[in-house]
């Protein structure tokens, strides 16, 4: 067990070597792409510590992504404050409205919270419209990066990178801890695990906010690097969407699962919308629809299992049709 | 000038009635939540808008026609695809309807593009006033109407004919129904084509009341949540209390507030009624 784990941590090493090294040898644009999908990976995995392991499907996260990204607009042009500090901020903000939010929401179960979660998230952005210090729907603009071409882009990705892996390295550390059985006892049984101690409302609540940090800090960054920003992109429910589908198609409740899942969903549509302009989104909803009936546990699955093959299908077909 | 209000919002309650109803049956007999249901709404507006457009029928005709048409699209879908994940967890179902509505939007974005239209009536402003101080407007009260007529044929479906009784055991207990001899398939595909035709009926009185678009079912998907939250699930007229209660509220805060404050009040309802009576209005004790 020891030397798996020792070997585990030194793949992953490896990878993250390789990743860090990445735009030293690629153009900008792809730089730009892998941003994005570094990106959704924090969002998605930060999805998956609520929706994943503690088995509260929330339907708003993106509501911590724009409470980011508009409290590093507002910190930053209104209040002149430098970017580490707005990006400390976000997240501090985006986990705190977490809390608040979180002790009455996370009382719902099932179907009802995923719905207060989307309209916590719909709620929030018909309120950004409409407060003066967001500056509205006429949207906001952020101070630039102070930076050469080259070391905006180079800076966007280390700081999406960096905080990826932090994302990850606290998911990996939840999850060997008390923390971890706690939540994953209150994914598969809310009930019996409160029945044998565990405070299950004060586990929640640290898991939404662990979640909301994560994606507010995706949100800083994010907002920082489009420099500007309205509310009904930051605020957008297809931000969500995608962090779930991500999370699925990848595997959810695995640590690596969004992540595999970011980049699975952005490669195909990167590549659907090369070839095809118009019909991409088209076809993304399909590659979404064949991806929840043929793999509902996720490409991790299908990894891990090493079941290439019809019979893999045919088996997840069997198991959840009528 | 309040009573002028207040008939405002219980007319525009109607339809948000008669939106909510295919979304709350889908949801209380198979426990998915349809994110695809505002799709289908604007599927039923379209089938109105081209059959008025090219042919020249009448909006008030085509309704039986988009009702057909997404009734079969419902039971195509539900058969066809649906069903393959249907014992999956609920949230699997979830991201399938997401990913239907993602195919439907684009599919009509691509086909027709994301031009705004209107189907223009020559009765479209057509009103009468009450006494001297109340106007409303014909096709409205009409539509109104409608709503409660349709209101009343899906209760008696549901409640008077063996469909229902299938459609009721099956929502109760999937296993014992099948048991008894129901077809349990064939039952989830006719409920969900039933609920997603009642969206092509809402989809038809939308589109002689306001302007569609492709991309125009987003926000009635979340409005139909609203609605069938305030209301709760599990009786046919839960869609009814919800849809009058958000048009009103609705019509009344924009008054006090503004227009652009009507989403802000319509989720701030949802949430609160979610923490405070997570079962709805009418729904019982949790």
């Amino acid at each position: 067990m020891e030397k798996k784990t020792l070997r585990n941590f030194l793949i992953c090493g490896l990878i993250l070597l390789i990743v860090s090294l990445f735009p030293l040898v690629s153009n900008n644009f792809i730089i730009r792409f892998g941003t994005d999908i570094l990106m959704f990976a924090i969002i998605a995995s930060a999805w998956n510590i609520i929706g994943g392991y503690t088995g509260y499907a929330s339907f708003g996260n993106v509501v911590f992504f724009g409470i980011g990204a508009y409290i590093t607009a507002v910190l930053m042009e209104k209040a002149g404050m430098h970017f580490g500090i707005a990006y400390l901020a976000a997240g501090g903000g985006a986990a705190l409205f977490a809390v608040l939010i979180g002790l009455p929401v996370l009382r719902l179960r099932g179907h009802y919270f995923a719905i207060a979660t989307l309209g916590v998230a719909e709620a929030m952005k018909a309120l950004v419209q409409n407060l003066e210090i967001t500056e509205g729907n006429s949207g906001i603009y952020l101070p630039m990066l102070d930076l050469s071409i080259q070391g905006q882009y180079y800076f966007f990705f280390y700081m999406m990178l960096g905080t990826l892996v932090m994302t990850l390295l606290v998911t990996y550390l939840i999850l060997n801890a008390k923390l971890g059985y706690s939540l994953i006892a209150i994914r598969e049984d809310e009930d019996a695990a409160n029945s044998v101690g565990i405070n299950t409302t004060l586990s929640k609540t640290i898991a939404f906010a662990l979640s909301g940090l994560f994606t507010g800090l995706a949100g800083s960054i994010y907002a920082y690097q489009q420099a500007f920003l309205k509310p009904g992109p930051a605020f957008t429910v297809h931000t969500t969407v995608k962090m779930i589908v991500m999370a699925v198609f990848g595997g959810m409740g695995k640590l690596f699962g969004p992540l595999i899942g970011a980049f699975g969903i952005e490669i195909i549509s990167e590549t659907l919308s090369n070839y095809f302009l118009v019909a991409h989104t088209l076809f993304f909803g399909t590659v979404v629809i064949l991806a929840i009936v043929f793999t509902p546990k996720g490409l991790i699955d299908l990894i891990t299992q090493r079941k290439f093959g019809i019979s893999y299908f045919v088996e997840n077909i069997r198991e959840h049709r009528i | 000038m309040l009573l002028q209000i207040l008939i405002n919002g219980i007319l525009k309650g109607g339809l948000y009635a008669l939106m909510a109803i295919g979304m709350s049956l889908i949801w209380g007999v198979m426990d998915i939540i349809n994110i695809a249901h505002g799709s289908f709404i604007m599927l039923g507006a379209f089938t109105t808008y081209w059959l008025f457009t090219i042919f020249g029928i009448d909006p008030f005709v085509s309704l039986v026609f988009s009702m057909a048409i997404l009734f079969v699209l419902g039971y195509g879908v539900q058969r066809y695809v649906i069903n393959y994940v249907i014992r999956a967890s609920a949230f699997i179902t979830l991201i399938l309807a997401f990913g239907i509505e993602i195919f439907i939007n684009n599919l009509a974005l691509v086909s027709w593009s994301a031009d705004v239209r209107k189907v223009k009536v020559a009765y479209g402003a057509a009103n009468f006033s009450l006494g001297n101080w109340v106007t409303i407007p014909t096709i409205r009260l009409v539509a109104f109407l409608l709503v409660i007529v349709i209101s009343l044929i899906f209760f008696y479906i549901l409640n008077r004919t063996n469909l229902g009784r299938s459609i009721r055991a099956t929502s109760q207990d999937l296993d014992a129904a099948r048991l008894v001899g129901v077809d349990v398939a064939r039952t989830y595909a006719i409920t969900f084509g039933l609920g997603v035709g009642a969206a092509g009926a809402a989809g038809t009185l939308w589109s002689i009341l306001f302007p569609i678009s492709p991309m125009m079912g987003g926000i009635l998907t979340l409005k139909s949540f609203v609605v069938v939250i305030i209301g709760g699930l599990g009786s046919m007229l839960g869609p009814i209390i919800g849809g009058l209660a958000l048009g009103v509220t609705e019509a009344f805060g924009t008054n006090w507030f503004g227009s652009t404050y009507a989403n802000l009040i319509s989720f701030t309802i949802l949430v609160l009624v979610l923490i405070i009576r997570p079962k709805g209005i009418l729904g019982g004790a949790d």
